[in-house]
């Protein structure tokens, strides 16, 4: 079975002014592949060219060079490839002189709909993303939340097998964060196949099956979460972390963090067994509350990537 | 069929958020405010005038009237083109900014469909706009008059295939911009060197008896313009709603003439927009 999304060196320069060439390169032959039913966290730091594979899968913006294939078509820009697709786009606007159900309408009528058909849709869809209670008011008295389920709930008129969308959480309270994810994870475990791009990775790693990070245009890292996420190591929470203390454990090979009032996370290292580290402890003084074993989270692997990504640029940089 | 609804649902949303704009309403009520205005004023103005005897009192009541059509006719020429290009210039690029043409081009609907969907809905706009206008100086008319002053319409009719020109015009070079000030000044550009091909007219006549090769040139130029631009000047009557009766047909028969030149203009601006939007980055 082919791949849901599946771009093969995929390359986006946008040209700079007449005058002075500036060319910007954004994607460098990117190969990227998306399977069916997961949901695929797009990443990586602001302008790493996120947006740009989204709309090129889009048809909105066109490759330089490569190829993109939505479930093994290249005719992405066919209504019928089109309507696989549900796109929710950053920061969009949806009409706000509009009722909830007015603004799903206009949109259902460009998939054709009409008549019952449409109306059932809408029911559906206004029932997956919640908006039941709010369906009859005007968009313009919608909380940022409910404008993103207007926006959720657009994409999903057509009941598409994927599902693209592009920051979705972003600048939503906690509450509708997790209210957005929920749906998001049930609509995957409906069969669905999500590419999120995000900067919130605590969500990203909540939810997603696989990552990719992106850096300058380039693919730094793919793979599952399982696979990326490998790094083990065990945190100690303490108390009693005077400047003496800290200064003992240093000594001893451990770091703490975020220490307020004395209290604060030891972090001991893969080298080190955890009874050097209790013994070390003891030494220094130090109450324990917990111990705890963790593995590294993906905020921690995507700095590790980016900042030696950053570094290697900077280095070929000079060199 | 699908082709047809999303296309007209495209054009339905542009007329409902386009006439939500206020420059438009203000357009549009000044244009009001002028019609009433003049046709009021002038009958307190004329009041005194009874007084005086038969002969003179006609006089004055042509002379009146008179201003009164002149008044009325070029507010609802120039509040119209300026709604006109105002809203040509604006829907498109107003997409861009606020993002929704990402959803909508997302849909099964093509970049061919989507500039349909804009355009009539600008023309929507532009026509019910027209239609106000007219009507209340129809009826101001008819009222002062009273007779049918079915002139009027007829110099709607061409006046709007006017419109459809500088509209269509002004819509291609939105379609390549992402803000409306562009596009706006193009707009009124249009108009105006619509309005003045006479002149290159003259210029290449002029030109064509001196003998110096640059004029020879300039003379080309002047004419090559000359026979391509729309003379918009041709689709205005005011000369005849100020000359004629109020229920005269219009003088000169050359209306058909001037509804196909009109459609043809306008198809190839439509052409033009396509073209330029077609491959465009979004
Ligand atoms: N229309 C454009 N013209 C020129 N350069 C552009 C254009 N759009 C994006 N870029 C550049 O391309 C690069 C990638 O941008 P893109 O929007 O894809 O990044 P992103 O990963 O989505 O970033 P963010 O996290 O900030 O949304 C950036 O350097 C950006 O400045
Ligand atoms: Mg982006």
């Amino acid at each position: 079975m082919p791949e849901v999304i599946e771009t093969q060196q995929l390359t986006k320069t946008y040209e700079g002014g007449y005058f002075a060439r500036q060319d910007v390169h954004a994607l460098k032959s990117l190969d990227l592949a998306i399977h069916r039913g997961e949901i695929f966290g797009y990443l990586g730091p602001n302008g790493s060219g996120k947006t740009t594979t989204i709309k090129m899968i889009l048809g909105l913006i066109f490759p330089t060079s490569g190829t993109i294939r939505v479930m093994g078509r290249e005719d992405i820009a066919s209504a019928d490839v089109r309507r696989k697709i549900g796109y929710v786009p950053e920061g969009a606007y949806y009409p706000d002189f509009l009722r909830g159900e007015e603004v799903l309408r206009f949109y259902g009528q460009l998939y054709g709909l009409g008549g019952k058909d449409l109306e059932k849709r809408i029911d559906k869809v206004i029932d997956i993303v919640g908006l039941g209670h709010a369906r009859k008011r005007l968009v313009r008295g919608y909380s940022k939340g409910m404008r993103q389920r207007v926006g959720l709930g657009q994409a999903l008129l057509s009941d598409p097998d994927v599902l693209i969308l592009d920051e979705p959480t972003t600048g939503l309270d906690p509450l509708a964060r997790k209210e957005i994810r929920d749906i998001l994870a049930s609509l995957r475990d409906g069969g669905k196949t999500l590419m999120i791009s995000s900067h919130e990775l605590l969500e990203v790693e909540l939810i997603s099956n696989r990552v990719a990070i992106l850096y300058q245009g380039q693919l730094r890292t793919c793979g599952t979460i399982d696979e990326l996420l490998t790094d083990r190591d065990t945190t100690i929470e303490a108390s009693g972390l005077t400047p003496e203390a800290l200064e003992k454990m240093k000594q001893a090979g451990i770091s703490a963090e975020d220490v307020v009032n004395g209290r604060g996370l030891l972090r001991v290292p893969k080298t080190m067994s955890l009874y050097e580290a209790m013994d070390a402890c003891r030494q220094a003084g130090l109450a324990i509350g917990s111990v705890a074993p963790r593995r590294e989270t993906l905020e921690e692997l995507f700095v590790r990537i980016v900042g030696t990504a950053r570094r290697e640029e900077l280095a070929s940089a000079t060199a | 069929m699908n082709f047809f609804r999303s296309t007209w649902s495209i054009a339905l949303y542009t007329w409902r958020e386009g006439i939500r704009k206020k420059t438009l309403l203000g357009f549009l009520i000044l244009s009001i405010l002028v019609i009433f205005g003049s046709t009021f004023m002038t009958a307190f103005m004329a009041a005194p005038q009874r007084a005086v005897d038969l002969g003179e009192s006609t006089v004055e009541a042509d002379v009146q009237s008179k201003l009164i059509k002149d008044i009325c006719v070029s507010a609802i020429t120039i509040f119209g083109v300026l709604i006109t290009i105002f809203i040509s210039a604006s829907v498109v690029p107003q997409e861009m900014d606020n993002k929704v043409i990402y959803t909508v081009l997302s849909k099964p609907v093509s970049r061919f469909q989507y500039l349909l969907g804009k355009f009539a809905g600008v023309q929507l706009i532009v026509l019910v706009n027209l239609l106000l206008m007219t009507l209340l100086f129809f009826a101001a008319l008819w009222i002062r008059e009273s007779v049918i002053p079915t002139l009027i319409l007829w110099s709607a009719l061409l006046t709007y295939f006017q419109f459809l020109i500088v509209s269509a015009f002004t819509f291609a070079i939105s379609c390549t911009s992402t803000s409306s000030v562009l596009p706006t000044i193009g707009g009124l550009f249009i108009y105006i060197t619509g309005n003045l091909t006479e002149y290159l007219n003259d210029v290449s006549a002029r030109v064509s008896e001196s003998t110096n090769a640059v004029d020879y040139y300039i003379g080309m130029l002047a004419y090559g313009l000359y026979r391509m631009l729309p003379n918009l000047r041709d689709f205005d009557l005011k000369d005849q709603i100020l000359h004629l009766a109020p229920n005269d047909p219009p003088a000169d028969a050359m209306i058909p003439q001037l509804l196909l030149a009109g459609s043809v203009y306008a198809l190839a601006g439509y052409v033009l927009a396509y073209v330029l939007f077609r491959r465009r980055e979004l």
